[in-house]
């Protein structure tokens, strides 16, 4: 173990491992720590070999030897009475007059956080004439849906539902609250945690329960992709998270299931302001499909970003009853509108095939479209990341490709009329 | 009219990647950025005070380098910078660093009245999106995220109007001042700094606030004031690839791989066509 001058043993750092997510620089009892081109350091000859370092880092990136036992990181709060909090909530958006995809991939999986746990689920839903959405949470899985049904909830504005979902907490105190991750999700989350004074762990991609602890294990991709962190809110009730669409199963719904509809009331000062003056619809603004809802997806990736070859992508797709999408240096050189993107700053797809058109598969691409049922990827280098995990590879220039599969895709096509006929 | 944009400095995510092999980060050459989305706010921030007049603080919340950050907007042409930079910061979480950069404004309004705050709708390492609504839910401004136009601002009524991204569309919708706007890429094309600006951005004086000039309880700063804590971290999980059809080796490759598929994901492709749901 190494020692400094004077004699004490001291902690390293693996520069590879460490995050950087500074945790050991709060924790150092003597500011033996700080941060070096984008890696802590510790100063040898500060540092008081106490250990505490090693303690909190979260990805063993301390080497620190001296024979101890590592002990629990808490947070130095007061902690609050958790058993008060029971219950999983799932937050209902209404998109319309329905209930949004998401809400119902959310109760899904809040359904089997509940049972882990042994406990209710709950529907909170805020809106205007909603009782059949209400009906909807329940066939998907809620117990119980507490529904505020008024027509200022028609639109969204951060601070009106944020007040109405704040006091649906207070009142019911659930343990979990999930959100997606959605425009109106992300927004209102943040909102609804700052007033609540309670963690909020954004666009998860796998929930899970410590059922010993009682607590949700919140999963997420972190530093665009490249590494997934599991993060805790050990002291502070409900724990929130928001989770990314089309990464949980949207489960069966059951019409006969049964459950209780409670309306509430809430009275939210009705201020003239922010008020919205004009929406402006997203096929009016772009004239293009829901890349998010299309079974079939030709993705073009930086390689394919040409106007040349998008007649014949788009015909492939066409052919496939699919549409066309892309990663994000196409939509940067301008050739598609950022609605067609696909990634980390993008949209989440899982269609039921991909095909990515000199898509490298960049990791910030990869996080968007690793739930594709079939993934194939045409691309000239054989070493590109979306060749690797691709179930099916096509190695080869794609302008030649293309036309190949187009025409062989109709040759057979016919041949099949031709047989069942 | 008085704005403050808040910044970060992060690594550049495109650059950090992960040995598959020892399962630890590669982050050699790894530089550290200011976030993009930061830099476009600090741009629509100088340009309305092009238009309106007035003035542009950045500040920023970090290691005593992410002084840099700061230098890059000030290179832009913002007016002052202020750098919250203390031990007590440190291991913050979303829901710490709304805290502390909320009282860091407050100060900052005590002294001169803020009208408008703008933050990158996200920062590129974390992508939480959090940050941003929890200090204008702390200071009670009114809030407008995914903001892609500022359409106008009213100083005589105190009322802003901008377009946002929502989901299936864009809106526009106004508020009163003061409000806090997180920022879309498209709103502003951060300009190309000036030789005299990047000369002065150099050497401009950047002021320093540690936990005791921010104030506030010193509970609620860094670690000690986080709700969420790392349990782990690790890789993420890698689909296997299947078969493979080398066009460059085999004439008839695009020919076998559809007859592969046709044999076996013939089901797949044909139910979409059927159902016509795209």
């Amino acid at each position: 173990m190494p020692k400094n001058s004077k004699g004490r043993d001291i902690a390293e750092i693996i520069q590879d491992k460490c995050i950087a997510c500074q945790l050991c620089i709060g924790e150092c009892p003597v500011g033996a720590i700080n941060m070096e081109g984008g890696v802590v350091k510790i100063d040898p000859e500060v540092c008081i070999g106490c250990g505490k370092c090693f303690d909190v880092c979260p990805v063993g990136a301390v080497i620190f030897e001296k024979p101890r036992k590592k002990k629990m990181t808490g947070i130095g709060q007061e902690p609050r009475p958790l058993e008060d909090y029971r219950g999983v909530a799932v937050f209902i958006e209404v998109r319309g007059s329905r209930g949004a995809e998401i809400s119902w991939e959310l109760i899904g999986k809040a359904r089997e956080l509940a049972d882990k746990l042994d406990t209710q689920l709950f529907g909170l839903l805020l809106g205007s004439e909603v009782g059949l959405v209400a009906g909807d949470a329940i066939a998907y899985g809620c117990d119980t849906v507490y529904m505020v049904d008024r027509p200022i909830f028609k639109t969204y504005l951060s601070r009106v539902h944020g007040k109405a979902l704040v006091h649906l907490c207070n009142q019911i105190k659930p343990e979990i609250l999930l959100l997606g991750a959605t425009p109106l999700g992300r927004d209102l989350a943040s909102v609804v945690a700052t007033q609540l004074e309670t963690g909020l762990t954004a666009d998860c991609t796998g929930l899970d329960i410590d059922r010993q602890q009682r607590l949700l294990l919140m999963t997420r991709p972190t530093f665009g992709g490249n590494i997934m962190a599991t993060i805790l809110c050990r002291n502070h009730r409900p724990q929130m998270s928001t989770v990314r669409p089309k990464v949980m199963k949207l489960p069966k719904k059951d019409p006969d299931r049964k459950g209780e509809i409670r309306n509430l009331d809430f009275a939210v000062s009705e201020n003239k302001l922010p008020q919205i003056i004009d929406f402006i619809a997203e096929a009016a603004e772009a004239g293009t499909a829901d890349i998010t809802k299309s079974p079939v997806l030709v993705v073009l990736g930086k390689g394919a970003c040409d106007s040349r070859s998008l007649p014949m992508l788009e015909e492939l797709a066409r052919l496939l009853g699919g549409t066309i999408a892309c990663s994000r240096p196409v939509v940067q050189a301008g050739l598609l509108p950022y609605l067609r993107q696909v990634g980390q700053t993008g949209k989440t797809v899982a269609p039921k095939i991909y095909i990515g058109v000199a898509v490298s598969g960049a990791v910030q691409h990869l996080v968007g479209m690793q739930g594709s049922d079939k993934i194939i990827a045409i691309n000239i280098d054989r070493n590109a990341p979306l060749v690797q995990i691709a179930d099916y590879a096509l190695i080869g220039d794609y302008s030649e490709i293309v036309p190949k599969l187009i025409s062989g895709i109709q040759a057979r096509r016919q041949g099949l009329k031709g047989s069942q006929q | 009219m008085h704005i403050v944009s808040c910044v970060k400095q992060v690594p550049d995510t495109a650059q950090v990647k992960i040995d598959p092999e020892t399962n630890t980060l590669i982050r050699s050459g790894v530089e550290s950025i200011c976030n993009p989305y930061d830099l476009v706010a600090t741009e629509a921030a100088i340009q309305l005070t092009e238009r309106y007049g007035g003035k542009v603080t950045v500040i920023s919340m970090g290691p005593p380098q992410a002084e840099s950050a700061l230098r890059e907007c000030l290179a832009l042409g913002a007016h002052q910078a202020i750098l919250l930079s203390d031990r007590a910061f440190a291991g913050a979480d979303t829901f710490a660093s709304s805290y502390t950069l909320a009282q860091a404004i407050s100060r900052i309004a005590s002294i001169d009245p803020v009208h408008l705050v703008i933050c990158g709708k996200q920062a590129i390492d974390g992508d939480t999106a959090q940050t941003g609504p929890g200090i204008a839910t702390r200071m009670g401004y009114t809030q407008f995220t995914y903001v892609s136009e500022i359409v106008s601002v009213n100083l005589e009524s105190d009322i802003i109007r901008v377009k946002r991204e929502v989901e299936g569309g864009s809106e526009i919708i106004e508020g009163r001042l003061p409000a806090l706007l997180t920022v879309e890429l498209k709103l502003a094309t951060p300009r190309y700094a000036s030789l005299p600006n990047l000369v002065s951005a150099l050497t401009q004086k950047i002021t320093i606030w540690g936990a005791s000039e921010v104030g506030g309880l010193l509970e609620r700063l860094g670690l000690k004031g986080s709700p969420t804590s790392v349990k782990e971290i690790f890789a993420p999980p890698v689909r296997k690839g299947g078969l493979l059809f080398d066009s460059t080796q085999n004439e008839r490759a695009v020919e076998d791989f559809l007859d592969t598929l046709f044999t076996k994901e013939l089901g797949r492709l044909d139910k979409p066509l059927v159902k016509d749901k795209g």
